[in-house]
């Protein structure tokens, strides 16, 4: 629960840190899998995840910008689980011939899933309907982007990226399989909302 | 604004979830006649009182058949068919069977080389061709024999982390026999065939093909012709043309390890086209077949013989009892006694069929749930102790 709330805490920060100037926002949808990571690409069938979140430079040269991230996401696995998260991540971007930029990150995060289909409980002695509370899961994750700023050279035009994001799910089911992974492969746009006054 | 959106990611969750499907009490009604002394049975009350342990430590559904030669064939159940309708479990009721389906697969190799279409020592790769016996190792050298009794060396598919993590991603896929057996394709081999044992579903995938190569039929129908006709079993089928046939209990599983189940009943699709797995049964006509095969009513003397002849691995599992591999089926050092066994898990399900050579007791279960914290329920080497403690 401590670290659900420092989670929440850095996420919170990096918003409203983002409101007192200009807001970097990065939207995307992501497909997600159970899989090993860098065995697949694009997994079928799709299971659909949407993402928000937000970014704070911790430092930013002519070619490359070191970053922190904050992010709220949901996915919906088809026959296994949901998951509502939210998470950061230390990002490096190097720009590598215009507007293309590469870009990995490390992150770590916070999801509760919830299945996707009814479940029963086992109490007194006999399985009963009862509310899904849901499970909690800690979910470190690594991602490499591609980017590509529309206006090459502006750190403040629109970025559209591909992101490969492996990620694992701990702990998943004790004493039988703890850890499980995954891939969500994003894309998506990060876009600078100016707020009146602000110095970007 | 906000608790709008609260609201609106709460309805999202809460909405995304799927109700169990509404079943009809009557479609698990068993079209079923056979007798049984089940009523009369003097240890009934012993038997009933173990299904009723393992159903009150969390076991959705069990059934079994004990058989004793002395007082027959007793049948029971306890828990539940089916959760969300709310349906009780019955005695006849089908349940998936998964590996055991390797002692059938076995049984008809055995038939079919009675026949003089092959001979066991023959390599597989006489009869087979392609990928599977140039891009899996040892499948170029391994003979029937050794794909029988799980001495090829051959890499077990279902070990492979990419298989479980591809079949969690897509649970209601429906695998063929390649797209399994590609998950070999360049693994190492775990040993030089016949220097030792280790159990491959890859290999009992490759006994199916082969089975349809030498008959020109589904290997399933082969079954159908050469057991299931023969010995009567009604209850008995293979999944592939109607994986969730009529009457079938729905499974269940406790993925997170917290008696907290979901039903899986459609998810087993890895085993509904090949011969490692994909039985539909009940204890009943399983221990009709287990019997007929080991008191020589399937197969003749000499290839029971072959069957029954054991091979110990050289890395025993200290988790489980002395196991000796035989040809589809195993020996196991119990408590009670020495056994002729084979268990089986489908996602959902679990069940296992034991035979005590010294009196011809035979001990059948299945259940419609497993993972998690019900294996050890069911499977374990302590949850066999009771069960057997309590059948004997």
């Amino acid at each position: 629960m401590r670290f659900v709330l420092v989670l929440a805490s850095v996420v919170l920060t990096l918003a409203l840190h983002g409101q007192a100037r200009s807001w970097p926002v990065a939207v995307s949808v992501f497909n997600t899998s159970t899989a090993v990571p860098y065995t697949r690409f694009f997994t079928t069938p799709v299971h659909p995840g949407i993402q928000a979140g937000t970014e704070y430079d911790h430092r930013a040269r002519a070619r490359s910008r070191l970053f922190q991230s904050a992010y709220l996401n949901y996915f919906y696995h088809g026959h296994l689980a949901q998951g509502i998260g939210l998470g950061t991540e230390l990002g490096y971007e190097h720009r590598v011939w215009r507007g293309l930029v590469a870009e990995t990150r490390l992150g770590l995060g916070y999801t509760h899933t919830f299945t996707t289909a009814e479940e029963f409980t086992f109490a007194n002695g006999r399985y009963e309907r009862k509310g899904d509370r849901g499970n909690a899961r800690f979910t470190p994750s690594f991602s490499l982007d591609l980017g590509w700023y529309l206006r090459p050279g502006d750190r403040n035009a629109p970025k559209l990226f591909l992101r490969y994001q492996s990620w694992v799910e701990y702990p998943y089911s004790p004493d039988f399989i703890p850890v499980m992974t995954h891939i969500n492969l994003h894309l998506g746009v990060r876009f600078i909302i100016q707020r009146k006054g602000g110095d970007a | 604004m906000r608790r709008t959106v609260l609201w609106l990611a709460c309805a999202l969750v809460l909405g995304a979830c799927r109700k169990g499907e509404d079943i009809p009490a009557a479609f698990y009604d068993c079209a079923f006649s056979h007798t049984d002394s089940s009523a009369t049975n003097p240890a009934g009350g012993a038997y009933q009182a173990v299904l009723d342990g393992m159903v009150s430590g969390g076991v959705v559904g069990v059934t079994m058949s004990v058989y004793h030669p002395g007082s027959g064939m007793w049948t029971g159940a306890a828990g539940m068919a089916d959760l969300h309708n709310g349906v009780p479990m019955k005695a006849c009721n089908i349940s998936r069977m998964g590996s055991t389906v390797k002692t059938f697969t076995a049984t008809t190799v055995m038939m079919l080389a009675e026949d003089g279409l092959f001979d066991l020592d023959d390599r597989i790769a006489a009869y087979l061709s392609g990928d599977v016996i140039d891009r899996i190792e040892n499948a170029d050298r391994a003979t029937i024999r050794q794909l029988l009794q799980h001495s090829s060396g051959i890499y077990n598919y279902i070990q492979s982390t990419a298989f479980q993590t591809a079949s969690l991603n897509d649970l209601v896929r429906e695998w063929e026999p390649y797209d399994l057996l590609a998950y070999a394709y360049g693994k190492n081999a775990y040993f030089e065939p016949g220097t030792d044992v280790r159990y491959s579903n890859t290999g009992y995938i490759m006994l199916g093909l082969l089975i349809e190569q030498v008959t020109g039929k589904p290997f399933a129908r082969v079954f159908e012709e050469r057991i299931f006709q023969p010995l009567g079993l009604t209850m008995t089928r293979f999944a592939g043309a109607d994986p969730v046939p009529d009457g079938i209990v729905r499974g269940y599983v406790d993925l997170y390890s917290n008696l907290q189940v979901i039903e899986s009943t459609y998810y087993s699709g890895w085993d509904y086209h090949t011969a490692d797995g994909g039985l539909i049964s009940n204890p009943y006509d399983m221990s009709v077949f287990l019997r007929a095969l080991l008191s020589g009513g399937l197969i003749n003397a000499a290839s029971l013989a072959e069957m029954l002849t054991w091979r110990t691995e050289s890395a025993p599992d200290p988790e489980f009892f002395p196991i000796a591999y035989g040809l589809g089926i195993f020996k196991v050092e119990t408590p009670e006694g020495t056994a002729y066994m084979h268990s089986g898990d489908a996602i959902g399900y679990y069940a296992n069929m034991l035979y005590f050579p010294d009196d011809g007791t035979t001990v059948v279960y299945a259940v419609n749930s497993n993972y998690g914290r019900i294996d050890a329920l069911v499977s374990t080497r302590e949850a066999l102790a009771r069960i057997l403690a309590g059948t004997r």
